[in-house]
């Protein structure tokens, strides 16, 4: 805007200095700079009219993948000598390839394809479109557009997949399914031994037993398996996640819970999930694929936050999950926890912990010394005997340390519970 | 070719200003006029995008001056046009910016040096025209020339602002 300002302060400065000294150069001097003035103004481009397409190559990534977003851009209006056209990205994103920025030349009625890779941390990227621009030759005159999009890029949590993870609520559904449901019927497992009764596969029949009685046949009888209902707490508050220096732990939550939450679905449970940070984000309980999506774009925008009202976990109300159902908690866990799990746990529901360390997370991040050193011994007994009382209150518990993969860590661990259980 | 253009037209114009004064007796002028030329380079390399404005103000008004005084004209007419370029150039520059590797640099730099070239060099053939047709500069002529001045750029700036 100051260009043309400039130029005819300049252009005016020169015609009055001729006019006052009455010189005839003074004037001619000032032509050349009328010339660039006029020129600029005759060549000032009209109003910009461009149909921008974007394709994503993948619009649902992991944080180690990319995805390539092809623009073509369409010019409807005139000639454009030179377009800048500058993607508007989320500076969460980085540029792994190509560039968002470009000068171009683009002619009436052609079009100007390029691409460029983007990659970036977890989360839900809202590509808000392309700010065009394009400028006379002199720069004094400029045209803009903002061409909005719709696109959205997800990034889920990059998780390994568990192979299995035994759990045993209290009340299954009535669906068949993975988990033992403590009522006889067919199944896998052996239940018990009753009466012979008419339509019972001679195959079932326990010879052994019968033997022993001569009136009357007895047949086995094979735990159900059946569904259940597993609702998934992830733990989103500042307080447990955040540690010195602005290391965080909830990437790792976040990774469990991706997995966990994979595994329960994949077994054909229904699975709910609540992110308990500065609100609660309850994604409502749901089976198969569709429910798989909902979970991890939840998990997407899932973030840490401080809210006074959700300091504790006393807000984890009983009536967000279904009765006697499978509550699993994602959380590294402070001392205060223990209370509302116990609760939970008095009222019925199955409550697994699987709890990311923080102790050795943080001291990872600290230098060594004698004095960290004993920090942690201590800190480490506070936790050691807070995983105790959990324990002892029949609620599992699994520690993950995070510096391995949490299906190394833990897989074991969940299966082997299966047999404690 | 855009920063060659720049520097070139940086170099004519500050030489050709300070040849002029030089010319007309004023040495201690041309050093000055050196020292901003160079000063322009400095903000080329530094990226003091501000500079050129700066540059082309001073420049504008020591032409200016040196006509008034009835200095040589064909070297301050160069010195200003010249100055102008390497306005026009340093703000393109700055364009150029945003260009990505797979661009068409060299042609969108051809095309604009083609035509600034063309306008300094029209600019430059109006300007000398001019002052060979010299008409006696009447007040009725001043009057004259104030008013379609005032006009016409009254018409640009409301065309621009539009």
């Amino acid at each position: 805007m100051y260009r043309p300002i400039l130029l005819s302060a300049l252009i005016y400065g020169l015609l009055l200095a001729g006019l006052i000294s009455l010189r005839g150069e003074l004037i001619a001097f000032s032509l050349p700079f009328m010339l660039y003035l006029l020129y600029g103004f005759w060549n000032a481009p009209g109003a910009l009219n461009l149909q921008i397409q974007r394709r994503l190559s993948s619009d649902r990534i992991t944080p180690d993948g990319e995805t390539i977003v092809t623009l073509t851009v369409t010019n409807h209006g005139a000639d454009i000598d030179e377009l800048v056209l500058d993607e508007m990205i989320r500076p969460q994103l980085s540029i792994r390839d190509g560039s968002p920025r470009h000068l171009i030349q683009l002619p009436k009625g052609t079009s100007h394809t390029f691409q460029y890779t983007v990659a970036g941390m977890r989360g839900s990227y809202h590509f808000e479109g392309t700010f065009a621009a394009t400028t006379d030759l002199s720069g004094l005159t400029r045209q803009e557009q903002v061409v909005r999009s719709e696109e959205r890029l997800f990034i889920f949590p990059d998780f390994r997949r568990l192979k299995r993870v035994s759990i045993h609520p209290r009340r299954t559904r009535v669906y068949a399914g993975m988990i033992p449901a403590r009522v006889g019927g067919r199944g896998i497992e052996f239940f018990g031994v009753r009466e012979y009764q008419s339509g019972d596969s001679p195959r079932s029949i326990n010879w052994r037993v019968s033997a022993r009685h001569v009136d009357n046949l007895y047949s086995n009888e094979y735990q159900q398996e059946r569904v259940a209902d597993v609702g998934i707490v992830l733990d989103a508050r500042v307080r447990t996640n955040l540690f010195q220096s602005n290391h965080s732990i909830f990437e790792y939550a976040v990774t469990a819970t991706a997995a966990l939450a994979d595994v329960f679905l994949t077994q054909g449970n229904r699975v709910g999930l609540l992110v308990y940070g500065a609100y609660l984000g309850w994604t409502l309980p749901g089976y198969g694929k569709i429910q798989r999506e909902r979970i991890m774009q939840a998990l997407a925008h899932a973030e840490i936050g401080v809210s006074s009202v959700f300091a504790g976990l006393e807000h984890l109300s009983p009536r967000m999950f279904p009765p006697e159902s499978q509550i699993v908690l994602v959380s590294p866990l402070v001392g205060d926890d223990l209370e509302v799990l116990i609760q939970l746990r008095g009222r019925g529901y199955q409550v697994m912990v699987i709890s990311p360390d923080p102790v050795k997370f943080e001291v990872s991040h600290l230098p060594k010394s004698q004095l960290v050193h004993t920090a942690a011994r201590v800190i480490r007994m506070e936790r050691d005997l807070l995983i105790r009382r959990l324990e002892r209150a029949a609620i599992q518990v699994v520690e993950w340390d995070v510096s391995i993969p949490l299906d190394q860590a833990v897989s074991s661990l969940l299966v082997r519970q299966r047999r404690l259980l | 070719m855009t920063l060659i253009g720049l520097i070139v037209s940086i170099v004519i114009s500050s030489a050709s200003l300070a040849w002029g004064f030089a010319q007309s007796g004023f040495p201690s002028f041309s050093t000055w006029i050196i020292i901003i030329g160079l000063g322009w380079l400095l903000a080329i390399w530094q990226r003091w995008n501000w500079y050129s404005s700066i540059a082309l103000i001073v420049f504008t008004i020591l032409s200016a001056l040196g006509l008034w005084f009835g200095f040589i004209p064909g070297w301050l007419f160069a010195g200003g046009v010249f100055a102008l370029f390497a306005w026009d150039m340093a703000e393109f520059r700055l364009r150029l910016v945003v260009m990505a590797k797979d661009d068409d640099t060299r042609g969108i730099e051809r095309r604009h040096l083609a035509r600034v070239s063309l306008l300094a060099l029209v600019g430059m053939a109006l300007a000398s025209i001019t002052m060979l047709l010299r008409v006696k500069f009447s007040f009725e002529w001043g009057v004259l020339l104030v008013i379609v001045t005032l006009l016409g750029l009254g018409q640009l700036v409301g065309w621009f602002r539009r």
